[in-house]
């Protein structure tokens, strides 16, 4: 019967790592050994991810996904918890309803806001630039931050928050010195779970920005399939330099990962 | 006067208090209001402003350029339902794919998470490593990974290789499983379903720890078969995953569209358009043609079609149980 498990389970493994297989191989091929149809390259070549990284400028798309990233996590970390203190443990009218109001938003698909937010930020001149991306990518995030971290700051017991305010505390203080240390793991939840996606945001990204020099790693993969004859070998090492830092990541803070998506789901 | 005098420090005495409370309250209220407006301004700038003119904006003809918009009502809704044919006809095709994934995905997702996290739940080795690579999919979602799942799906890619070299030469697909128009939307059910498998094997393993193992092994004292004990205990308490599994695959069905975008554009002929893609390319495909109305109007149905769904399907499997 165990056999019998482990079997099922390295089978299914093969298939969760099939496709990355053949990214990891191909990146070390040349033009000439990615038309074959062998999955180990026979002579591995560091140069295609050396071009790709230089010559085809994905340093620059690298550090513009940074970039946009890191804005958007700072983004979000600052606005909700800030918002998700209030509704955890402040107390004035509107409170309740705004609450649900952003957990609402979930139910609003990205394409029907889409639109409106490219239209908004033409006429706001912010269309093209890496803040026209952060701005729609923080508020998108708003329901399910809202939700983990206000889940969060009410689990951390009132007495702290009652002790803190009689050694004559203000609301900032405490939430200061008190919630943010207390819930670091919820805020650590909340910035692989906002960087993760935004990495490899690609629609709004690919309506907003045009300037060559701005795009973020998504749009410079996708300007080497859009020309006449895609290289694969070229598309498999941009793939993986788009990859790798999210594995990494995932691989240093997995706890964070599981527990934000098992919490997501059962608030 | 005498009776004044007496009475004013008294009356004082009775509403200071109040009118110190008073102050208290506005003040703790002013400190809420600031705490959330940072994030209300977002929204009202981000949030609430787009979705009042996307709302206006299905109720008009625009192409994007010319300065005003020109009202038609409810016309939009009514082209895009029947009035206008070929949008219809693009409408009713995208609906029936979008309707085969949001039955299809998690029918098999479940079907293969499922039985996957009951054997990780049986093992004690490799249960931390395997979870990881599993986890794989989840994490590098995205436009990278569809790119390397093209590859190895393209007419001289590896999976043709695969099957020809399994003897299973019948099954090769020599325009690529994305070209052939009977394979490309099955194929790309499989990879959305090899998205999903992760979070979902995540949440059906973390319901079997939490079972009381109790439960399980007086079963099977009692003489229950491990097919009993899985039917008649396990999945009725694993119910609240499977509905949560569920409900993130019609939200996913309705909202997602980036794979179709990114895989094969709706084609071949439109046999892998769905609704999200529909509407991205009224919105940004058209060129001068005034589509945008129209793509707002499918934003909003689709927007319905969510939250319908989602209260349906709660209720529904809530009442199954």
């Amino acid at each position: 019967m165990r056999r019998f498990a482990y079997a099922g389970l390295i089978a299914y493994a093969l298939i969760s790592v099939y496709p990355f297989l053949w990214m990891v191989t191909g990146a070390f091929k040349t033009r000439t050994e990615i038309l074959e149809g062998n999955l180990l390259p026979r002579e591995p070549t560091l140069d295609t991810l050396i071009a790709t990284w230089s010559r085809l400028h994905f340093l620059d798309y690298f550090l513009n996904s940074l970039k946009v990233t890191a804005m958007t996590v700072i983004g979000v970390l600052v606005v909700y918890s800030l918002a998700s203190y209030a509704f955890a443990v402040l107390d004035f009218p509107g409170r309740r309803f705004l609450y649900w109001f952003f957990v609402a938003l979930l139910f609003v698909p990205g394409i029907t806001v889409l639109l409106p937010v490219v239209i908004l930020e033409k006429n706001l001149g912010l269309l093209g630039g890496h803040l026209g991306l952060v701005l729609p990518f923080v508020n998108g995030t708003a329901p399910l931050t809202v939700l983990l971290l206000t889940n969060s700051y009410s689990s951390i017991p009132r007495e702290l928050r009652e002790a803190a305010r009689s050694d004559g505390a203000g609301e900032a203080r405490i939430f200061w010195s008190v919630y943010l240390p207390l819930a670091r793991p919820a805020h650590i939840t909340v910035a692989v779970l906002t960087a993760v996606p935004t990495w490899n945001e690609y629609v709004l990204t690919r309506v907003s920005l045009s300037d060559r020099s701005l795009f973020t790693l998504p749009l410079g993969l996708e300007s080497l399939i859009s020309g006449d004859v895609p290289s694969y070998n070229e598309v498999m090492a941009a793939s993986l330099i788009i990859v790798l830092p999210v594995i990494a990541l995932f691989l240093l803070l997995q706890r964070y990962f599981i527990n934000g998506l098992t919490g997501a789901i059962k608030g | 006067m005498s009776t004044t005098s007496v009475e004013l420090p008294a009356r004082r005495l009775r509403e200071q208090p109040p009118r110190r409370a008073v102050a208290a309250r506005w003040r703790r209220r002013l400190v809420g209001w600031a705490f959330v407006a940072p994030a209300v301004a977002l929204f009202l700038l981000m949030g609430a402003y787009t979705i009042a003119s996307g709302f206006l904006l299905s109720f008009a003809k625009w192409n994007g350029f010319t300065p005003s918009w020109r009202w038609v009502g409810l016309g939009n809704y009514a082209d895009l339902l029947y009035a206008d044919p070929s949008l219809a006809a693009d409408l009713r095709r995208a609906v029936g794919n979008t309707a085969q994934i949001m039955v299809a995905v998690p029918l098999l997702t479940v079907a293969v998470s499922l039985p996957l996290a009951v054997m990780l739940n049986s093992i004690t080795r490799l249960r931390a490593v395997l979870r990881s690579v599993y986890f794989l999919p989840y994490v590098t979602s995205g436009i990278a990974v569809y790119y390397a799942w093209r590859y190895v799906l393209a007419p001289d890619g590896a999976i043709n290789l695969l099957l020809g070299s399994l003897g299973l030469g019948s099954l090769r697909q020599p325009q690529g499983f994305l070209g052939n128009p009977d394979t490309a939307l099955p194929t790309l059910i499989v990879i959305l379903v090899w998205s999903s498998v992760p979070v979902a094997t995540l949440l059906y393993l973390s319901g079997l720890q939490a079972i009381d193992r109790g439960i399980v092994e007086a079963a099977h004292i009692d003489g229950a078969g491990s097919w009993h004990v899985m039917r008649r205990i396990i999945w009725p308490l694993l119910r609240p995953m499977t509905v949560a599994i569920a409900l993130l695959g019609v939200r996913d069905a309705l909202h997602g569209f980036q794979i179709f975008l990114i895989m094969t554009n709706g084609g071949p002929g439109g046999h892998t358009d769905v609704l999200g893609l529909m509407a991205y390319r009224l919105a940004f495909m058209k060129g001068l043609a005034p589509s945008l109305g129209h793509a707002s109007a499918l934003g909003w149905l689709l927007f319905a079609g969510a939250v319908l769904l989602t209260l349906a399907n709660a209720r529904l499997l809530r009442r199954v149980q």
